[in-house]
């Protein structure tokens, strides 16, 4: 049975490359003899795709759900294996990804028509998501920082897409700033493997005590390089800005997979690495924990703030994705049990919502082909469906009850206040707070405009199109709400995770 | 093994280069036979000396008591004897099919096949004057390779490297002298040879006599600030500075060092002094500035030159780190980036040689007209970069492990150093690699319609290269094993 891990993680990889090679192949016949491009099968593609995701998701849900299991690949040097172990962190990351994973797939086998290129997309496509379910189910760090790394290479594709000057530059930049991140996360990884018994994921961590003595100061640095390194992908300041370039150029398939998935990874590594592998104690009350909370607060600002004044609808959601991410790692810096809930909680609903939002700008710029917020005056009249949505997701984002947002803020927020960590208790909700306003600031207006675009302005009034877009759109946005209005065994299952870590 | 056939395998490529001009070859394809048959002959001999290393040393010939030009096979002459037996072979079959429009064909060749010997020689010396004498011996055969073009610019790269290489060897020359007269044998014992009852009170005379000697070597190996040659000479044609820019020559100096400091001079002596920060400052600057250097430049193999020089100095920091687990990771660098490397320049010469396109902006594209060139320049891009899976990552493992174990302040920076130095490499690798893939919407194929893969000779080496970095990559247990057991007689 242990085994069966490897299936979700080496079929949509083998078959990814397949596709893969086959567009590359395609692609030499065309520029070598001159011909036209040959229209591609997308229907088979779409088959296969679909087919292919669906038995890799199931099957890696089953995995997640069935008990701990472990599988050892092999040794990458003598004492480093590529091991993978299932836990319930891992249950609960492999679980939302695939979710999302999947909904985004069916959503973009309409989009994609739009963008060309199918057989690399999909291809890229699925390679990242058995590369995800492996960052998932990785049971130490080595393993993890080497998907981590696949996982940078095999999705910077799916950014540059459409082969515009603008999408390779930003995907270059996401390439660097993710490596750059990558690394310092080495930098950290190195002196763990010294500095802790061992590299493989223990509830508190595995540090050394008697090594350590004398040498906490490299050690704490190294943490803290580890938290500022993977925190790029998770669009923490100072390494965020890869963020709002690589989102909007994207397809936007792939804009909410790395919004709403790909962003989280950084966070799964930062669980990893300070609560598994260092252990929540060496870092409490620290200078580090003091930095960890500043930067992550000042990005939830930050990203509000800038968010707040972009025109364009997908690089604002972009900007909101850096101050919402940051949220988490809020609630993971004040390393108390129930803010590590509240980040928890707040990784799941952020996906769905995130995912939903992104939806929403990729029909609106789907069927209108504009991006900017000042065209969607009136748009509630034209696709009232899509609209709604968006509003609920958005609901969802600001924290209004009873919407998941609001569970998740609010453990946040308790989080902060029942921690030991200074004036923090009290800046962290207050900035939380203030960001919720501008959330609902730079959401909102979308949907009022939207609906009530005033008299003086002729509006279209059609039929709304409903497409597998659409119904995509709506489960999102209905999990962004329903996960709030039954919050139960999502609380549960996450304080429990919290709990045997502290 | 008996002891001559070690004397065998360093004369045979010397006496069959020398032979090349003068055999009345009927064709191209017969020297290319007897080329290849030469080269895989040492080659093969090479590999079973190193299975059944032979006890005895081999004396050529004695000048007076100790000084002796004389060959033994040890653990760590085994690491770089086998390195460039495996390399050389395919190196060649690339030059046959790289070197077709050179020209002086068979003086190039000549030299080239030489020179596998003198490596040879360098890697089998048994004590510190053979080292020397084939290391001088190195620059002069290898100094006709570089001039090979006879363009202003070749001429003048050659000299650069001739002065470098002998004002380099002067250095070592000295401290050869100061080993010979303080102790107790010429030979390389692992731990050093000193005599510390002779020293007394003069070890900081040796420590100084020690740095000398070390920069010497390290010409070769390209330390900063004695780097600027090797960029220069890229002039040569590829297979000269794939195989010797980025292994042979250069991996010599980085050998000569490991010997004069773990086998001559001696950690004991050395670590913790003022000479072992010395060095590991100048080689962590190096480690970052090569990189710096290689993402401002344009020509594609003078940015790859650069990245040795940076590849080079991870391999010093492993030597100065003067730990058994820095000479480990010293060792599986060298062997890791000997074909990270090589299949890099290789890549670059296949594009020289089919288009003629020297300068990274005139690649637009060309990713999807020579696919497997390109993924071959991607892999060892990757590998340089160290994304774990391939060679590259084993080799920066083990150096970053060894700088944590040493609990060293200065070695602790080196860390750092090492990965700004691998985010660097990720720019100037992959921006080409982006470039040649992805070269835009409107971008037009028809102007580079004649650009295409190259035939079997040079695509070989290429696929053999790529395999080596992933098995490396993905099991190098077996290697660092031996490594391993290198490194622990020393300490």
């Amino acid at each position: 049975m242990n085994t069966w891990i490897l299936l979700p993680i080496f079929l949509p990889i083998a078959v990814g490359i397949g596709l893969l090679f086959s567009s590359f192949r395609m692609h030499l016949k065309m520029t070598g003899e001159g011909a036209a491009p040959a229209a591609e099968n997308t229907n088979l593609i779409h088959g296969i795709a679909g087919a292919v995701l669906g038995i890799s998701a199931a099957a890696a849900l089953v995995c997640a759900w069935t008990g701990e299991k472990s599988v050892i690949l092999f040794y990458l040097m003598k004492d480093v294996p590529i091991y993978f172990h299932i836990d319930k962190t891992g249950s609960l990351f492999v679980t939302v990804m695939s979710l999302v994973w999947l909904a985004v797939c069916i959503y973009a086998f309409v989009y994609m028509k739009h963008e060309g290129e199918e057989a690399r997309f999909f291809g890229f496509y699925l390679v990242v998501y058995g590369v995800l379910v492996a960052l998932d189910f990785s049971g130490n760090l080595v393993t993890l920082y080497f998907f981590y790394e696949l996982m940078t290479l095999s999705s910077m594709p799916l950014v540059l897409h459409n082969g515009s000057r603008e999408a390779i530059m930003a995907a270059l930049k996401y390439l660097f700033y993710s490596m750059c991140g990558a690394y310092l996360g080495l930098f950290a990884i190195f002196f763990l493997y010294r500095y802790c018994d061992t590299l493989a994921f223990t509830a508190g961590g595995s540090l050394n005590q008697a090594l350590i003595q004398g040498n906490e100061g490299i050690v704490r640095i190294a943490v803290l390089a580890m938290v500022v390194g993977f925190g790029a992908k998770a669009g923490m300041f100072p390494l965020h800005a890869w963020l709002p370039a690589a989102h909007p150029v994207a397809p936007t398939p792939a804009s909410a997979a790395l919004s709403g998935i790909i962003v989280k990874c950084g966070v799964l590594a930062i669980i990893r690495g300070v609560y598994y592998v260092v252990g929540a104690e060496f870092v409490r009350g620290t200078w580090v924990q003091t930095v960890w909370m500043t930067i992550s607060l000042l990005t939830v600002f930050m990203g509000s703030m800038l968010a707040y004044r972009e025109p364009v609808l997908k690089k604002r959601l972009a900007y909101s994705t850096v101050s919402q991410v940051s949220y988490i790692l809020f609630g993971l810096s004040v390393l108390s049990p129930t803010g590590m809930a509240g980040a928890l909680l707040h990784t799941v609903f952020h996906a769905f919502i995130k995912a939903a939002l992104f939806m929403t700008a990729g029909i609106f710029l789907f069927r209108k082909g504009k991006s900017r917020v000042d065209d969607y005056v009136g748009i509630g009249k034209e696709m009232p469906v899509t609209l709604w949505c968006y509003t609920f997701a958005s609901l969802a984002l600001v924290g209004i009850p009873p919407t998941s947002g609001f569970i998740s803020k609010w453990y946040l927020a308790q989080g902060a206040l029942q921690g030991d960590i200074g004036v923090f208790r009290y800046v962290g909700p207050a900035v939380l707070l203030v960001s919720a306003l501008l959330t609902a600031g730079y959401l909102l207006p979308v949907t009022m405009k939207g609906f009530l675009p005033g008299k003086d302005r002729s509006v279209h009034t059609g039929k709304e199109t409903i497409d597998r877009m659409t119904v995509m759109l709506v489960i999102m946005a209905l999990a962004a709400v329903v996960l709030g209005i039954f919050p139960n065994p999502l609380v549960g299952y996450t304080s429990e995770i919290a709990a045997s870590l502290m | 093994m008996n002891s001559y056939f070690m004397v065998i395998a360093v004369l045979l490529p010397i006496l069959g280069g020398v032979l090349i001009p003068l055999i009345p070859f009927k064709s191209r394809a017969w020297m290319a036979v007897y080329m290849e048959v030469i080269v895989l002959a040492a080659s093969v001999l090479v590999f079973l000396l190193i299975l059944n290393r032979p006890e005895q040393s081999f004396v050529l010939f004695r000048f007076t008591g100790k000084l002796s030009v004389s060959f033994h096979l040890d653990g760590l002459g085994s690491v770089f004897a086998g390195l460039v037996a495996f390399l050389w072979p395919l190196a060649v079959l690339y030059s046959v099919e790289y070197m077709k429009h050179e020209g002086h064909e068979r003086y190039f060749f000549m030299f080239y096949i030489v020179t596998y010997g003198v490596t040879l020689g360098i890697a089998m010396a048994q004590d510190i004057l053979t080292l020397y004498f084939f290391y001088e011996m190195l620059t002069m055969v290898t100094l006709p390779l570089i001039m090979h073009t006879l363009t202003r610019e070749a001429i003048l790269a050659s000299r650069t490297y001739l002065y470098y290489s002998l004002g380099g060897a002067a250095f070592a020359f000295i401290g050869m002298i100061f080993v010979l007269s303080y102790g107790t044998t010429a030979n390389f014992i692992p731990g050093g040879v000193l005599d510390m009852e002779r020293i007394g009170e003069k070890s900081g005379l040796l420590l100084l006599v020690y740095v000398l000697c070390f920069c010497g070597f390290s010409v070769k190996a390209a330390m900063f600030p004695f780097c600027a040659w090797l960029p220069k000479a890229g002039v040569a044609p590829t297979p000269v500075t794939a195989l010797l820019h980025a292994v042979a020559v250069v991996k010599a100096g980085a050998f000569a060092t490991m010997r004069i400091t773990y086998f001559s001079f001696g950690t004991e002596l050395l670590h913790g002094t003022w000479a072992q920060e010395f060095l590991m400052a100048l080689v962590i600057f190096t480690i970052v500035y090569g990189c710096s250097r290689a993402l401002k430049e344009t020509h594609i193999k003078r940015r790859l030159a650069w990245s040795t020089v940076s590849n080079l100095s991870y391999i010093l920091f492993g030597v100065v780190l003067m730990t058994p687990l820095g000479l480990e990771g010293a060792l599986s660098h060298m062997i890791c980036h000997a074909f990270m490397k090589i299949c890099a320049f290789f890549c670059a010469g296949a594009i020289i040689y089919k288009t003629g396109k020297n300068y990274i902006f005139e690649l637009n594209g060309f990713g999807r007209k020579m696919p497997k060139v390109f993924i071959a320049f991607t892999v060892s891009g990757l590998a340089l970069m160290g994304v774990p899976g391939l060679c590259g990552f084993i080799g920066k493992w083990n150096l970053a492990e060894a700088a944590v174990a040493s609990e060293e302040p200065l070695a602790w920076i080196g860390v750092p150093a090492l990965l700004i130095s691998a985010i660097l490499t990720a720019i100037y690798m992959l921006s080409v690699s982006v470039r040649a893939f992805f070269p835009g919407r409107n971008f037009d194929y028809q102007t580079i319609s004649n650009v295409k893969d190259p035939n079997w000779l040079m695509t070989l080496p290429l696929a053999v290269f790529v395999i080596v970095m992933l098995v490396l990559g993905l099991h190098s247990q077996p290697l660092l094993g031996i490594f391993e057991a290198v490194a622990s007689a020393v300490g």
